[in-house]
């Protein structure tokens, strides 16, 4: 009867380790996969171990994610081992709202933390900036920096501020238990404040201490939301990475990665069960009355002198320091550019090709959309350089008054600029851009799995397809398809247009046609096979169709939105020079080419265009077919019923964002 | 008796507007024993933490032989304390606990092994060096709290209640061993208790305290037979504790019926309060009695007899070795040595009657009175 | 004790104003603040329309947290029974994935739901999508996968506290209760129940505020299409509408909301701690 019990408890505790267990095996298992499908098993491998090691992206997150954990755990649990011993000795009236107080961090929404940061952050920046400036005028001794971004030190600062009150939680308790009079005894025996602290609360509060520690690191290292808002956008966590990668494609590394962590937090945790167990059974030895033989110490004699010790915080503290400041050197000292641009939008050879040529280290991240990047512009989140916004942002961003005008004097390249891409209405006289990449917007679909060939937008809001729909995530795609399919401009001010756009979205959302509303996601649904119909862009579908022969890419019949995203410095730009380096490198003729075949999005450098079916030939042994040549360098024919975005009014981007949220709600 | 060691003087400690000790003065000789001893909330830990350094009063000063040593932190003095509960370092063995304030001191490794198995063998302790703490009773704890303090030669021991944890045979054992070593390193002793039994036990000096003031000073002897109010009477041992009126010199009315006594020095007709001993009345038969009253509760002690006896509605302890049945009428005399007259002070009144052995019986049945907080002691 | 350890609180003190009370506030300024600088409600009067984001949220949350405290209880329970050396093992197992971030186990359940995934891959295997007639079963981007994700993370959180309560009941308690005649269930009912409501009540706290302003699991499993509080909240800071002043008000309220149906239930159990008391 009992044994059953015990059986069936074993059971129940089993099935929910298989719950928890199961996605991380799995995870691991596919790290060995020879493909890189997290469904399909082609055979043992450890390529991704290789790659991983390669993978600049994904290893710096990792150290950056172990590096701002150590350090926060580090300097949380020191302060807040002392902010728990200063809250234990004042008078219980002051020490309760306290202890509320700091527990606030604990019991709030990892987002409110986040964001409340975000914001602190944000005013302190701004507040720098207007006394910088101000310095900066009075005197010209020392020059301020007068822009301040979010990075490694909030990123850190945030990550202190929500350990401590957990290792404060993890020693008070200790606190509380331990005798008072011990601090008295020891002060009585002749030992100063210090000492007494060193001697006897340390080593008696020590269990909470380590805890506490523990719990920080864990808190760390898990956290994801917290550091999302606050580390800005030149510093990225795993976390963080991940992320960014979910939104497109991850890569399988991350399997790889996962097993590593896995497997060293295993060997850890089993390394300190054992020391535990072993503890345990000497203190068990050493509890017993029988008087005991001469204890033998596990360690050499010079281990156990306090000067040794010591000695070896000290050396600890030390190299701590020093790998810091080494890893302050190293990125303060060689020159960096921060690019923004999409996702899956550049041939990252070109990035090594470029640091390799002018030595400048390139921080590129992308951005989901261009209201995403604005976003994070204004949020003071994105420490940028160069960004690669498109044609309508560009001249919301010239209105607002936030991008830098180029010295094409360093930008040679520009001369080989298509003329029909230069002076375009978003920066009439030219002077702020230089075309990276135009294309297209479309419909892409799976042909097996849609029985007609498509040709309009209706297929977007068509009941038959419900549920296989993949809508575009951003507002001005979403409605200008909805504009198009109705037959009115892109730039239409007209509210009664737009509502009645909207409202046909609305419907289409209410009768289930939309699976979900995705981005850069895109290419893992629509390759997967996961989604019949999506808009994307045009570039992007022959990225696609390289992993999936059954997609289709159609420009529908009533026309469509045609772009162009182009390369700006911005105005508190902190690295101009460099900007201009490296949009003048991606302006070259080699570098188009290269680019264009990497990401199939046509170019604007007219040696490139005119180039590109040799280079094609060259590289891949046969002839670039035209129907893919036409996607890439959408032909005049189709580019007539195609319409660029204008920027639009504050009213009605005011209304788009409102309509926009509102259809997620 | 030789030199004054310790002086306090008109020293007031406040937390928060509360009075905890209220212009104590009191000084105290070299090689004395001398006990602080009065009831929780009394002021006499907060005296002794004032002497150990870990307080300094809010006004008045304190002098260690001769020298102001109000700011003098505790590691500098030459006082060592044995703590209430101890205090010993649970992560350290008896031997490292002995240690502890000569490794502070830097005492070179030798003299600590030498000094520490010295120590250890005045109070008993041989052969214990490496058990830890956990495994001792409490009684070693005692003693290894009391080693780790005299292992630094001081010229003051401060016990702060040091045997309130153990079971009543150890501590008459402690006691006599406690006056043995205090005997034998002379050195001076302030030992604080509740306990009146160990006061009168140990000590050379008994000070009485209640309400952050000295209600007495004196020998055991003194304090046992010439109580000065009403609270040291009924605080050290028992009492009966009765109004009176002094009619003259020597003569004493009590319940209208005046008794010889020895004392003298009142005015005519003044009001004062009458002290007497159960173990000094006398039983004899009704209509012997100088007093007469009823048996109310009979409770056999060994030795003696606990007898309540209610006089016209006040009841009386006695103990006698004659038993009285419940509700028989008896008589009693009381020797003239027998009655102590004090002067009314605030405490008139409030005790002395014996409806209960103690105040908290009283409570107990009283839902209404909340239990003190933890902690509100006069630990704080 | 009057020993100079409170000196110590001090510059926690300032840490505290400047890294936990001000960005607070400065929160709530926001949310009063129009975007030229002046006071205004209108923050708080455009909340109306995310109403059904809220509900969709708590809704969400509360399932989560049920579903937790379903799963989670009786594994606290029967972990605590167990011996010291399962129950050391046990804690470490629970434990261990915190260690890997959230984000790759999220990750991996999207392989596991996918359309074409482990999941649909399976049932295709045995059939059931054929018998259905069916491509696939829609999991992932559901509201479902959304809960799924949310009680995979957060369960360790629910099994901690409530582990750690039980685990410290006094076993003389327990006997007592045996002795004063209470069978097993009695005694589950009578003592530990009651006992280790503290615990539930600080797993379910754990579990609930996390869930209901999640947005990288909503995101990740829930597709993006029916946005969570924790996804408008983003959208304003760093997504494609902002309006941190908008952001900062939603935040707020659902921080106020969520700070009172804290206190309503501590404040219910302690009642509930009271009535077992007396």
């Amino acid at each position: 009867m009992k044994k059953q019990n015990r059986v069936g408890s074993r059971l129940l505790i089993g099935l929910v380790f298989l719950f928890l267990y199961a996605p991380i095996l799995l995870l691991i298992i596919f790290s060995f996969n020879a493909g890189d499908s997290n469904v399909v098993w082609r055979g043992f491998s450890l390529d991704w171990y290789g790659k991983l090691f390669q993978n600049r992206l994904i290893m710096e997150s990792v150290y950056m994610t172990l590096l701002v954990s150590i350090l926060a755990t580090v300097i949380s649990t020191v302060a807040g081992t002392f902010a728990a011993i200063g809250l234990f000795g004042l008078k219980r009236r002051w020490r309760n709202p306290l202890m509320t107080v700091s527990n606030i961090p604990t019991v709030n929404a990892d987002i409110v933390t986040g964001v409340s940061l975000c914001l602190l952050f944000g005013a302190c920046f701004m507040t720098w900036g207007r006394f910088a400036a101000w310095f900066n005028d009075v005197q010209s001794v020392v020059e301020l920096p007068e822009r301040l971004t979010m990075g490694f030190v909030t990123l850190l600062l945030a990550h202190i501020a929500f350990d401590i009150p957990y290792v404060i939680l993890n020693v008070a308790p200790k606190l509380r238990q331990m005798d008072k009079n011990l601090i008295d005894a020891a002060q009585d025996l002749g030992c100063t404040w210090m000492q007494a602290f060193w001697k006897v609360i340390l080593p008696e509060i020590k269990p909470g201490v380590v805890s506490g520690a523990l719990i920080a690191f864990t808190m760390s290292v898990d956290d994801f939301v917290i550091s999302y808002f606050t580390a800005g956008s030149s510093t990225s966590t795993l976390a963080m990475a991940i992320y960014g990668m979910t939104k497109k494609r991850v890569s399988p590394e991350i399997n790889a990665v996962s097993t590593l962590l896995f497997i060293t937090v295993l060997v850890l945790l089993i390394l300190s069960n054992v020391l535990e167990a072993r503890q345990e059974k000497l203190a068990e030895r050493r509890a017993e009355m029988k008087p005991m033989p001469q204890r033998r110490p596990i360690l050499p004699p010079v281990v156990r002198r306090p000067w040794f010790r010591r000695t070896v915080a000290g050396v600890c503290a030390c190299s701590l320091v020093l790998v810091v400041g080494a890893l302050a050197a190293a990125t303060g000292s060689r020159p960096v550019v921060n690019v923004c641009s999409w996702g899956e939008y550049i041939d990252e050879d070109l990035i090594t090709q470029f640091e390799e040529e002018t030595g400048i280290r390139v921080n590129y991240q992308t951005a989901e959309s261009n209201e995403t990047l604005y976003s994070l512009l204004k949020s003071g989140g994105g420490d940028y350089d160069v960004v690669v916004p498109s044609d309508y942002m560009i001249s919301q961003l010239i209105e607002e008054d936030m991008l830098a005008e180029l010295d094409y004097d360093q930008i040679p390249n520009f001369s080989l600029i298509d003329p029909q891409f230069r002076n375009l209405p978003y920066d009439p006289e030219n002077k702020y851009t230089v075309p990276y990449a135009w294309g297209t917007v479309g419909i892409i679909y799976n042909s097996t799995m849609v029985d007609e060939e498509i040709t309009s937008w209706s297929a977007m809001f068509d009941p038959k397809y419900a549920g296989k729909v993949m809508l575009i995530n951003n507002s001005r795609d979403a409605l200008g398809i909805a504009l198009k399919y109705l037959g009115y401009s892109l730039n239409t001010t007209d509210e009664g247009e737009i509502r009645e756009a909207y409202q046909l979205l609305v419907d289409a959302t209410d009768g289930g046609v939309y699976a979900g509303k995705i981005m850069d996601e895109v290419f893992q649904v629509m390759e997967g096979g996961n989604a019949a119909i999506a808009t994307y862009y045009a570039g992007d579908y022959l990225t696609m169709l390289e992993n999936n022969e059954d997609l289709r890419f159609v420009i529908p019949e009533e026309g469509s939105n045609w772009f162009v995203d182009a390369m700006c410095i911005l105005k508190d730009a902190r690295h101009p020079a460099e900007a201009h380096a490296w949009i003048n490198f991606m302006a070259s003729t080699d570098a188009a080419l290269a680019n264009m075949d990497y990401i199939w999005y046509g170019t604007a450098n007219s040696e490139a265009i005119a180039q590109y079916p040799d280079y094609y030939l060259e590289n891949y042994g046969e002839e670039l077919d035209q129907e893919t040549f036409d996607i890439i360098q959408t032909p005049p024919e189709v580019l007539e019923r195609c319409e660029m975005y204008l920027v639009l009014p504050k009213e009605t981007r005011e209304l788009y964002k409102s309509l926009w949220i509102k259809l997620g709600v | 008796m030789s030199k004054e060691l310790i002086r306090l003087s008109d020293c007031v400690v406040k937390f928060d507007d509360e009075i905890i000790l209220d212009h104590l003065n009191l000084y105290i000789n070299d090689k004395e024993f001398l006990t602080l001893l009065g009831p929780s909330g009394c002021g006499k830990t907060t005296t002794l933490r004032i002497i150990g350094g870990f307080l300094s009063p809010t006004s008045g000063d304190v002098f260690f032989d001769g020298q102001r040593c109000n700011d003098v932190p505790p590691h500098k003095r030459q006082v060592n304390t044995v703590f209430q509960k101890y205090a010993l370092f649970p992560h350290l063995n008896v031997f490292e606990n002995v240690a502890f304030g000569l490794r502070i001191a830097k005492v070179p490794d030798g003299e600590v092994t030498q000094r520490v198995m010295e120590m250890l063998e005045v109070v008993n302790l041989k052969g214990f060096e490496r058990r830890p703490i956990s495994a001792l009773s409490g009684g070693q704890q005692q003693r290894v709290a009391i080693a780790r303090a005299l292992v630094n030669r001081p010229k003051v021991l401060l016990l702060d209640e040091p045997l309130g944890a153990l079971d009543m045979r150890l501590r008459k054992d402690m006691q006599s061993e406690l006056k043995r070593i205090q005997q034998e390193l002379e050195i001076t002793f302030v030992y604080v208790t509740h306990d009146q039994e160990e006061a009168l036990a140990m000590s050379d000096t008994v000070v009485v305290m209640d309400g952050g003031l000295i209600q007495q000073i004196g020998t055991p002897e003194d304090i046992y037979n010439e109580p000065k109010n009403a609270f040291v009477a009924d605080f050290i041992g028992e009492s009966n504790i009765l109004d009176g009126i002094m009619r003259a010199d020597g003569v004493v009315e009590i319940f209208n019926r005046r008794f010889q006594c020895l004392d003298g020095g009142f005015a005519k007709d003044e009001p004062v309060d009458v002290v007497i001993r159960p173990e000094d009345v006398d039983i004899v038969p009704e209509t012997e009695g100088q007093l007469r009253g009823t048996v109310t509760q009979v409770t056999f002690k060994g030795v003696h007899y606990d007898t309540i006896v209610d006089f016209y509605g006040f009841k009386w302890l006695i103990q006698t070795t004659d038993y009285c049945p419940v509700d028989s009428r008896i008589g009693i005399k009381i020797d003239p040595d027998g009655i102590h007259v004090m002067k009314k002070s605030a405490y008139s009144g409030m005790f002395g009657d014996y409806s209960s052995y103690s105040e908290e019986y009283d409570e107990i049945g009283d839902a209404s009175l909340a239990p003190d907080e933890e902690g509100s002691g006069d630990e704080e | 004790m009057k020993n100079k350890l409170d000196r110590f609180a001090v510059p926690y003190v300032v840490w505290m104003a400047i890294f936990v009370v001000a960005p607070i506030l400065l929160m709530v300024v926001y949310a009063f603040t129009t975007e030229g600088g002046g006071f205004t409600l209108a923050n708080f009067a455009d909340l109306g329309e995310y109403l059904p984001v809220f509900t969709r949220s708590f809704k969400l949350a509360i399932v989560a947290t049920l579903i937790c405290l379903l799963m989670g209880y009786p594994m606290a329970y029967l972990m605590a029974k167990e011996g010291v050396r399962f129950q050391r093992v046990a804690m470490a197992l629970i434990m261990l994935p915190m260690w890997m971030n959230f984000l790759l186990r999220t990750y991996s359940w999207m392989s596991i739901l996918e359309n074409n995934g482990l999941l649909n891959q399976f049932f295709r295997a045995i059939g059931l999508l054929d018998a259905l007639g069916v491509d696939y079963i829609p999991l992932i981007r559901t509201q479902g996968a959304v809960v799924l994700g949310m009680v995979y993370n957060y369960l360790p959180f629910m099994i901690l506290p409530i582990y750690s309560v039980i685990v410290k009941l006094d076993s003389s308690l327990l006997e007592a209760a045996r002795d004063l005649g209470a069978n097993s269930f009695g005694v589950f009912r009578k003592v530990i129940f009651p006992l280790s409501l503290p615990g539930i009540l600080s797993g379910v706290t754990m579990v609930f505020v996390p869930s209901v302003s999640t947005f990288a699991i909503s995101r990740l499993l829930g597709g993006g299409e029916e946005l969570m509080l924790g996804d408008l909240i983003e959208q304003q800071f760093l997504g494609g509408a902002y309006d941190p002043y908008l952001g900062a008000a939603i935040a707020m309220v659902m921080m106020v909301i969520v700070v009172v149906c804290m206190v309503v239930m501590n404040h219910f159990g302690e009642g509930e701690e009271e009535a077992v008391l007396l």
